[in-house]
């Protein structure tokens, strides 16, 4: 009976057609502002202004406890086909090492992965590092005592950090502050020696002499620092952690709507206003279909559990 | 003087017409932002960054510029006439403003904090024009170190914030270091004091905590009173609707101190304007020579946190211009809207882009002369809220927080913990525990833990850390000065007594 409906409603041309006919809410789970929530709305402005959707987008901030409140809600929202949200690796992570997040992102409906984001590992420019070798030699010869700053434990920041000290055996400390402009402070005024950062965040300071990029967390070159080694390139072959960014729906979302969302943002991704802004940030285009999608994030989740637990972190499921 | 053609440059390009217009706009935002609390200058900026994107780079900052610095204006005026804190760094302001208006200075407390603000705003884009450079490699010698012993200076001011009981006030301070340690800890990805709730898992959101505790526990105070017959006096006639010429001598040295304690702390990343309006106040009440008077309606207690939070927008755009860090979330977004204009702020802005640098700058002076005409013909008029029957006023003041705390997360979670913590705030009333101090370890307890923990990961555990840097031993030695001053009056009062029993 079920198949048949199915079956029916995937061969029926008016479900193929499906459209939202009143306002989609856009979950984000930080503030306005934030890194994910420009994100949401710049997909939103490109949606606007190429006319690619029938009915308005509003952007929909549920904030706390990382990304649990927005997921609870997403969660919440079964079947819906007028909620969409932005995941990031933090929706994958939070459930796996905090027991009261529960609403975990394979149980909703992936809608596309976006884009990859690479990073760079700098130092101050006046530091004796002229590579990350140099970096990871000197940390040898004093153990602990060199100093990486970051944000939280479980961010990719401190899994690079466990994964190149695994693979060279040298040891630095990881210090954590809650926000990028601490961080950046920190390195600047010499109280810590390492940091990894967004290439948008750090091309200003390169440019204007103040940091020197000794490697680039990316499966290939940025185009913009084409002359700086990738963690592999520098001798160190250790597994790439990317940083991701995608689109997910409620759990059980109708396949028609998925269908929708899944073509929505493929033709927005596909657009030159959106090239250029990936192009600004320095971002990896990595658009997927929900399949690939869902397939990547099973064995991205898999991945993340055996290196969270290799970084120390307490893993409970 | 390079400062001064560059001043000059700066404003040829902020005194065109249009951005004369933007600067007004941005002025006229911020104020409406800062009197609604929930609302923050932060997500306004975020809200309206698309519709500047076809802007002039110049226009545009000069007006997201305006609703940061703006807000700070009107932040206080529901502080002061509903005890509402409508910006964090407006809290410390319900302390003393509120009193004044209970005392029929509501007009009064307004206009102190408005020409406050315009003081120390001003003060502060004039320090940003001149020592920008040398003021923000000062701040960038600050490691975690000094910022514990900033933070253990804070928590001594306890002490002035005590009402009759040291202890009830200590107790009160300890309740809020435990409510800032509730969430996620950053450094081991631990869930603590959670219960399970995943909620909880992001921390409690100070607004909150301050609302709940000031706002709300004054209406259920007042509604227990009975308050609704004797509503606030509010004086007739202009002249009693502004401070008077005694009013403003006895802030002169406020204005001082919260121009530069502003600006200073304003500079570094790690502190921020609530910390700052703190300090302030309680610097102010330390030099006082009537230090009783604060907490009942003492002018000089509006006008320091009001002057600090101000001239904290100042100090805040010197390591976003001309170094590239963002202190806090509203700095953090005026960067990504400069960068979103292809201007790049860092050590190379001024020479660079010193249409947008210095254009920002002279607007910043326009701005606070637009905030000042624009607030104080306001000041009658707001002072008029009071003559609302409270069968009206406090229905509406609930809303207001119930709305406020609900569009800040989007979440029914948080009307909860506001109730809850109008219930607590109301009991500590009733007890004769004051609130200030719960307020004050909440705002420095996150901060003050994350700093002892780098400090100690730095340095491997060794905690002569703390003694052996100049400037944090300096901090902690005068942190423990404060807090042994209630000692030494206890230590004086028995040995008088036993003196007089002597003799």
């Amino acid at each position: 009976m079920l198949a048949a409906a199915l079956l029916l409603s995937a061969l029926s041309p008016a479900a193929a057609e499906w459209k939202p006919t009143r306002p989609v809410e856009f979950v984000v789970h930080n503030g306005p502002g934030s890194g994910n929530d420009v994100f949401a709305r710049a997909l939103v402005q490109v949606i606007e202004q190429e006319k690619l959707m029938p009915v308005r987008m509003q952007v929909v901030n549920k904030v706390g406890g990382g990304s649990t409140t927005a997921a609870a809600y997403v969660t919440e929202k079964t079947g819906d086909p007028n909620v969409i949200a932005v995941f990031v690796n933090i929706w994958l992570t939070d459930p796996l090492v905090q027991q009261a997040a529960t609403s975990k992102l394979l149980d909703m409906t992936p809608i596309a992965l976006v884009q990859i984001e690479p990073a760079l590992v700098v130092t101050r420019a006046d530091s004796p590092y002229r590579s990350l070798a140099d970096f990871v030699e000197a940390a040898k010869q004093k153990p602990g005592q060199l100093k990486q700053a970051g944000g939280s434990i479980t961010s990719r920041e401190n899994v690079v950090r466990q994964l190149l000290m695994n693979h060279s055996g040298a040891r630095w400390s990881f210090i954590s502050f809650p926000g990028g402009g601490e961080r950046l402070a920190a390195l600047l005024g010499g109280h810590v020696d390492l940091m990894i950062l967004d290439p948008s965040e750090a091309r200003e300071q390169v440019r204007s002499g103040k940091l020197r990029v000794l490697a680039q967390v990316a499966e290939t070159r940025l185009p913009d620092f084409q002359d700086v080694p990738t963690l592999k390139d520098a001798g160190f072959d250790v597994p790439d952690v990317p940083q991701i960014r995608g689109l997910v729906g409620p759990p059980n979302m109708p396949a028609d709507a998925l269908a929708f969302y899944a073509e929505l943002f493929r033709k927005t991704t596909r657009t030159a206003r959106w090239q250029d802004y990936l192009k600004d940030n320095q971002f990896q285009d990595a658009f997927k279909s929900p399949e690939d999608t869902r397939k990547f994030l099973a064995d991205f989740q898999d991945r993340l559990r055996g290196l969270l637990t290799a970084a120390g972190v307490k893993v409970v499921r | 003087m390079e400062a001064v053609s560059g001043l000059l440059h700066g404003f040829a390009v902020a005194l065109t017409p249009a951005n004369i217009l933007w600067c007004f706009v941005g002025c006229f935002l911020g104020t409406v932002v800062g009197i609604l609390p929930g609302l923050g200058p932060a997500a306004t900026i975020a809200m309206l960054l698309p519709l500047t994107y076809n802007m002039n780079p110049a226009g545009g900052i000069i007006m997201l510029s305006g609703i940061y610095y703006g807000a700070k204006y009107g932040g206080s005026t529901t502080s002061i006439l509903l005890n509402m804190p409508g910006e964090s760094s407006s809290v410390v302001t319900c302390l003393d403003g509120y009193q004044m208006a209970r005392n029929g200075r509501a007009g009064a407390a307004l206009g102190i904090a408005a020409i406050a603000s315009f003081i120390a705003g001003t003060f502060g884009v004039v320090a940003l024009s001149f020592v920008a450079p040398p003021i923000a490699t000062f701040a960038l010698s600050f490691s975690s170190p000094e910022y514990f012993a900033l933070m253990c200076l804070g928590l001594s001011l306890v002490v002035l914030l005590a009402g009759t009981s040291l202890l009830k006030a200590l107790l009160a301070m300890l309740l809020g270091l435990w409510l800032a340690s509730i969430g996620t800890d950053l450094f081991t990805a631990q869930a603590r004091f959670t219960f399970g709730q995943a909620s909880l898992l992001g921390g409690v959101e100070f607004m909150l905590v301050a609302i709940g505790v000031f706002a709300i526990a004054e209406v259920l105070s007042s509604i227990e009173g009975g308050e609704e017959t004797q509503m606030l006096p509010v004086p007739k006639g202009l002249r009693n609707l502004l401070p008077n010429m005694e009013e403003l001598k006895a802030c002169r040295f406020a204005f001082l101190n919260g121009s530069i304690t502003g600006f200073l702390l304003g500079v570094l990343p790690g502190a921020g304007a609530t910390i700052a309006s703190f300090i302030s106040y309680g610097i102010e009440k330390a030099v006082s020579r009537h230090p009783e008077k604060f907490g009942t309606g003492a002018p000089e207690g509006v006008a320091a946190p009001e002057g600090a939070n101000n001239a904290d927008t100042g100090g805040a755009l010197v390591p976003l211009l001309t170094l590239g860090i963002p202190g806090g979330s509203s700095t953090a977004i005026l960067l990504s809207a400069l960068i979103l204009w292809g201007v790049r702020p860092g050590s190379l802005m001024m020479q660079d882009n010193p249409d947008v640098f210095w254009g920002l700058v002279a607007s910043m002076y326009l701005g606070n002369v637009i905030l000042l005409l624009l607030n104080l013909p306001l000041v009658p008029l707001f002072a008029q809220i009071l003559r609302v029957p409270a069968y009206i006023l406090y229905p509406g003041i609930l809303g207001i927080s119930v709305v406020g705390a609900y569009s800040a997360s989007g979440r029914l979670f948080d009307i909860g913990l506001l109730a809850g913590f109008g219930l607590l705030g109301w009991l500590m009333g009733k007890l004769k525990y004051p609130a200030a101090p719960l307020i004050l370890g909440f705002v420095l307890g996150g901060a003050m833990e994350r700093a002892l923990r780098q400090s100690l990961t730095m340095s491997q555990g060794d905690v002569g850390v703390f003694l052996s840097r100049p400037i944090s031993a300096g901090m902690l030695a005068l942190a423990a000065l404060l807090l042994l001053t209630p000692l030494l009056g206890a230590v004086n009062r028995w040995r008088m007594r036993a003196v007089t029993q002597n003799g």
